[in-house]
């Protein structure tokens, strides 16, 4: 009786639903708001388009894929009074959402951002305004110069700008690099990162030592980007593609690193300590006796194992914030200097949507993210250090000391580091590229492939996947 | 009650803990995963529980509102699934039991958009909701549920083994009205069946994360899935694991609850005995 009486009041909720919805649905077409109102049960939510209506209505709609801009967005609420509303998309699907909304015309969002890899894509499609036309180029030398130059379209319009800096640096232990080397200074540890034969060297002395370079082999992929992927069409594997090939085999097959993963337990453990040198056979998988991301089990697989500590990291400057998560009691120990190449990794360039409504109100947010000193300030102290993009800024922080790592003067060397970044040698074909490339280097020091299979196979995939680039085998 | 049938039972309860336990770990390590800093998470792995629960919690209503995100899930999966449940069960009952011409065409047409995956159409939809003034509404992530290819398919197959058609026979014949003996006798003999579909329905639009993805835009009227994602846009993304894992472990009791209610229908309305030969 009782099952009966449930399907029943099931039955009639569901009748009911679908009446309404049905009605609400017919109705859609000519009486927009109150329909969907009606059939939720709720009032006051008329369509998102409907907003966008009046323009200049001291409101602005931000969508972005790092929850940064929510603190930015609430502190220039705070300054001007302007209405903000942040939406934050998981970064993998962000692409995807700005692409339909603006595909269909949406006038809303009024700021968009994008990461370095999906910029050049939204630049064609013609989803970023020109800042030129707000007098951006007026600012041009106040914003660190690979940064400006990333925020450009083909045609060296101004689309988009960062209020970030990401170069890359190699974060080293200075207690070792004293013991072993005889300096911790950052200059002297500097060169022994020059290029890739030296660090071969480096990795060798440490070695000896008891130590290991790194955790794992692909610290150095930041540093890769020495020379673009593609020159005019032409697929472009530079001779230091090779030597950064010829690393990675080495440092695995020399036995040279902890045979760690990025991103893996004894990795992010490396930061902090001793760790098991594991084997080659576990970092790939082969050897599943020992679970890497499974830190009990890990100790006990492990017990017995010979033990080191590892000498550096390659991270981007937002690894400082990394480390200093992980570092527990190596904290003051660590430098930082500067790798084989300039690199840089990430960052989040905003810009304003060319459908937008409120484009002079976006173009003050724009400003007031990047451009602003005090908003830089700001953010160096509220971030625990993160690195700002305006030159003023790091100019006038150039004398902080961070402690984590041993009282380095980290902004003064980031902005070095910026400033060696070439923008040119950037590509839309890097991050794909640069994986493929890494697949055939993982192939090779496995002894999976030969060296000329490997390569052949890279010319394969890059052939297939772009059939835009011309490849010279 | 030999001996051998104690062992035997003995093996087969082992290999229902052994299975019990296979499956209730990871709802154990997501519990327990709740309750430990992000730190913790990345760096060791264990099944006693810490004491962040406090901060994770903080975290999650940092970014948004939990119970929000919660009530709006409801308020598009209860609907849909009402709708699924349904109007699959009315389409799977008209298809198996009326002899009408093109009938077999319309379950071919119904098979082959069973391939069709949802996706390809999306930005089409999306275009659609603009000019039809739904974008930002839970209409478009309800009102399609009505339409369920492979909800119908099975509740077709399931009526054609159950449902014997003398009994809908012996209702018209006691003066019954189609729609009438459709809800007095076919709906109950079908319950188990939809309510294996509809906890399946229920489950597909509770965790749908595309679809309220990109037709949703205002923070507060996102669904659950969503909302979660917006942890892992955070640049701190190590520290927000533990949140991560206490909102999955909030997000999954509805479901649990759910399925505790449909799954008493499967056991208890079967139909046996309704027909006598």
């Amino acid at each position: 009786m009782k099952s009966k009486k449930i399907l029943s009041v099931l039955l009639a909720g569901a009748l009911t639903l679908s009446c309404m919805a049905c009605g609400s649905n017919e109705t859609a077409g000519s009486d927009k708001g109150s329909a969907d109102a009606a059939a939720e049960g709720t009032t006051g939510d008329s369509t998102a388009s409907d907003g966008a209506e009046a323009a200049g209505d001291g409101k602005l709609v931000i969508w972005t894929l790092s929850n940064d801009l929510i603190d930015f967005g609430a502190r220039f609420q705070d300054q001007t009074g302007v209405e903000v509303e942040t939406v934050v998309i998981e970064p993998a699907n962000y692409p995807t959402k700005v692409q339909t909304a603006l595909l269909a015309g949406e006038t809303e969002p009024d700021i968009i951002v994008g990461e370095p890899k999906m910029l050049e894509d939204f630049y064609d499609a013609g989803f970023f305004a020109d800042l030129d036309e707000f007098g951006a180029q007026d600012y041009a030398d106040q914003i660190v110069d690979y940064v400006w130059e990333v925020g450009q379209d083909a045609d060296g319009i101004q689309r988009a700008i960062s209020w970030q800096i990401t170069p890359a640096g190699i974060y080293y232990r200075r207690d070792i690099a004293q013991e072993v080397f005889g300096t911790e200074d950052p200059d002297e540890i500097g060169k022994l990162f020059a290029d890739y034969p030296t660090i071969l060297d480096t990795a060798q002395k440490l070695k000896a030592a008891g130590y290991r370079i790194f955790s794992s082999d692909a610290e150095m992929n930041v540093f890769s980007g020495d020379t673009a992927w593609v020159v005019d069409g032409v697929l472009n594997v530079d001779q230091s593609r090779i030597d950064y090939m010829d690393l990675c085999v080495s440092l695995y097959q020399g036995d040279l690193t902890a045979y760690a993963n990025q991103w893996s337990t004894p990795w992010y453990q490396a930061m902090a300590g001793e760790v098991p040198i594991l084997t080659a056979d576990i970092q790939n998988y082969a050897d599943d006796s020992v679970n890497v991301w499974d830190a009990e089990q890990f100790e006990e697989a492990t017990q017995g194992m010979e033990t080191t500590e590892v000498f550096a990291f390659g991270l981007p400057s937002w690894g400082v914030l990394t480390l200093r998560d992980n570092v527990k009691d190596t904290s003051g120990l660590w430098g930082v200097c500067s790798g084989p190449a300039y690199g840089f990794d990430g960052g989040t360039y905003i810009g304003i949507s060319s459908n937008s409504e409120r484009k002079d109100t976006a173009w003050e947010f724009v400003k007031f993210c990047t451009l602003n000193e005090e908003t830089a300030d700001w953010w160096i102290e509220y971030s625990q250090g993160d690195s700002v993009s305006l030159k003023s800024a790091l100019e006038k922080h150039k004398d902080d000391e961070n402690e984590v790592y041993g009282g380095q003067k980290l902004y003064q060397f980031w902005l070095g580091q910026a400033e060696g970044i070439d923008t040119s040698k950037v590509t839309r074909y890097d991050q794909a590229l640069g994986d493929a490339w890494g697949n055939a280097i993982s192939a090779i020091k496995t002894g999976e492939k030969s060296k000329e299979d490997a390569i052949a196979e890279f010319y394969d995939v890059v052939e297939s996947s772009y059939p835009e680039i011309t490849v010279n085998r | 009650m030999g001996t051998g049938f104690k062992i035997k039972k003995a093996i087969l309860y082992f290999l229902l803990i052994l299975l019990g336990m296979v499956c209730l770990l990871p709802f154990l390590l997501m519990i327990v995963n709740a309750t430990r800093s992000g730190v913790e998470i990345v760096n060791s792995f264990t099944l006693i529980p810490s004491t962040h629960l406090k901060e994770n919690w903080d975290t999650v209503f940092e970014y948004f509102n939990l119970f929000q995100g919660i009530w709006n899930s409801v308020k598009v999966a209860v609907p849909a699934t009402l709708l699924t449940a349904y109007f699959s069960a009315l389409t799977a009952y008209g298809l198996a039991m009326y002899k009408f011409k093109g009938n077999k065409f319309i379950f071919t047409m119904i098979l082959l958009f069973m391939m069709i995956p949802g996706q390809l159409g999306l930005i089409g939809f999306y275009n659609l909701c603009t000019r039809l003034h739904l974008v930002n509404s839970y209409i478009p992530l309800i009102i399609p549920a009505v339409a369920a290819p492979g909800t119908v398919f099975f509740l077709r197959q399931y009526v054609l083994s159950v449902l014997p058609p003398s009994l809908v026979e012996a209702a018209r014949i006691d003066g019954a009205g189609e729609l009438y003996s459709f809800h007095r006798i076919v709906l109950p003999i079908m319950s188990p069946g939809i309510a294996t579909m509809a906890i399946m329905a229920f489950i597909g639009n509770w965790n749908n994360y595309l679809l309220p993805m990109i037709i949703l835009n205002k923070n507060e009227k996102f669904t659950l899935p969503v909302m979660m994602a917006t942890l892992k846009a955070s640049t701190n993304i190590q520290s927000n694991q533990g949140a991560i894992y206490l909102a999955v472990a909030i997000s999954v009791i509805p479901i649990l609850l759910v399925f505790c209610f449909c799954s008493k229908y499967i056991i208890s309305s079967v139909s046996a005995g309704s027909v006598k030969e």
